[in-house]
């Protein structure tokens, strides 16, 4: 798979694109975040020369690491065309999903070399692979799931397209967690649901198909809910889709406050009330 | 054979605390936090202050001489910006709340840090004759 650089230099319509057949280095230097609980007391970096090839991603050169290098470099990955979320990690001080980040292109923002971290504020299992065990609770805890309480149709729940395009943007989110790790109140409140979580919730709340609205506010009414939210943006700014997180919760905010106004049941009875 | 072409511990430089990518959020919330802070410090100095009038007209002239001084001045410069700063950008967050301008947020901060940067320069100008006395 290693092309030649030399090669290459005049198939510009090739992989990567014309602009990334424009004067590349003969190769990359890789610095990657290493850290093995049964063997290591500290993390550490390791520095790879990397051959540069065409429309290599920074998941490719990790790749390339672990076919001739090291067998035991960690790292999660499934799709590697942006859409599983697994291989999101915090590259030159980015949140980026590695599948996606074209190293040329880091390589254009003025960096000469490639930093690939963990995501930021998790705890670390194995090199690049944190423990998500916070964010997945957090997702389940908010029910992530259609309540309809009328009689199942026979076919599917019909929605028009002009209601569907309201949530288009949330349901865009591929669950990386980068939104999570970004995020300065998780860092600091370990019960906090976190941007993801709460974004998941407007999804279902703003979905015209949901019946279960004001349960789904009373599950994120309280003090490590939308009121935690200090709209930093930082959630907003890591979201490798894009994501408008920190504009759902607000949203969050104001159904909540006109629910209480309203006195409306739903809002005190939880988790039971929603699963009825 | 290959291998890694170095393995050392992890430096402060690899955690790319500043980012290539201004997170303008993350940056307008850290000032109001420490502008909210000094200006809550400077409240505290402020009853201190004023609470020497307790002690009679006398002694709160002689405190009030005694703060003519350049370093106190170029502290009021800073809280002068402090308090606009903080003002600005706490309506910014309040019109989050209402629902405006969250997809406008580094625009908004933009206006707040520029007034805010008006008023260190007004300041400036009427606090300088107290900073650089004769």
């Amino acid at each position: 798979m290693t092309i030649d650089r030399g090669k290459t230099a005049g198939n510009a319509g090739g992989n990567g694109g014309g602009q990334v057949a424009a004067k590349r280095p003969d190769k990359v230097t890789l610095k990657v975040y290493r850290f093995d609980p049964d063997l290591d007391k500290e993390a550490r970096i390791e520095v790879y020369d990397i051959p540069w090839t065409d429309g290599m991603t920074v998941l490719d050169t990790l790749f390339w690491v672990l076919e001739r290098v090291d067998g035991t470099l960690a790292f999660r990955f499934s799709c590697r065309e942006g859409i599983c979320g697994a291989c999101a990690l915090f590259i030159n001080g980015s949140y980026r999903l590695a599948c996606e980040t074209q190293v040329a292109r880091l390589l254009d923002e003025g960096r000469t070399e490639i930093h690939v971290m963990p995501l930021p504020h998790l705890p670390v299992i194995k090199d690049l692979v944190v423990d998500m065990a916070r964010f997945w609770a957090n997702y389940e805890s908010i029910a992530p799931w259609i309540v309809a309480r009328s009689k199942a149709p026979e076919k599917e729940r019909l929605q028009s397209p002009k209601d569907r395009k309201r949530i288009d943007e949330y349901v865009g989110c591929i669950l990386c967690g980068s939104c999570f790790s970004a995020c300065p109140a998780s860092w600091t409140d370990k019960d906090y649901l976190g941007p993801n979580a709460m974004m998941k919730t407007w999804r279902w709340v703003d979905d015209t198909r949901d019946a279960a609205k004001d349960e789904r506010l009373g599950l994120v009414a309280g003090e490590n809910g939308a009121w935690r939210c200090h709209t930093v943006f930082n959630c907003v700014e890591a979201c490798p889709k894009k994501v408008n997180q920190a504009a759902a919760i607000q949203g969050l905010k104001r159904k909540t406050v006109s629910a209480m106004l309203r006195g409306a049941k739903g809002l005190k009875q939880g988790r039971k009330g929603l699963e009825e | 054979m290959y291998r890694p072409v170095a393995s050392r511990a992890v430096r402060y430089a690899d955690l790319d605390l500043f980012p290539t990518k201004i997170r303008t959020g993350f940056y307008a919330w850290l000032l109001h936090r420490v502008t909210g802070l000094a200006i809550i410090f400077y409240l505290l100095l402020h009853i201190v202050v004023i609470s020497t009038v307790l002690g009679g007209g006398g002694n709160f002239d002689a405190v009030m001489a005694w703060l003519k001084r350049p370093f106190f001045a170029v502290g009021e410069m800073l809280l002068v910006t402090a308090v606009i700063y903080h003002g600005l950008n706490g309506l910014r967050v309040i019109l989050f709340d209402l629902g405006i301008g969250i997809k406008r947020q580094k625009a908004l901060f933009w206006g707040a840090f520029v007034l805010a940067a008006a008023g260190f320069g007004f300041a400036l100008r009427v606090f300088w004759p107290l900073i650089f006395p004769g």
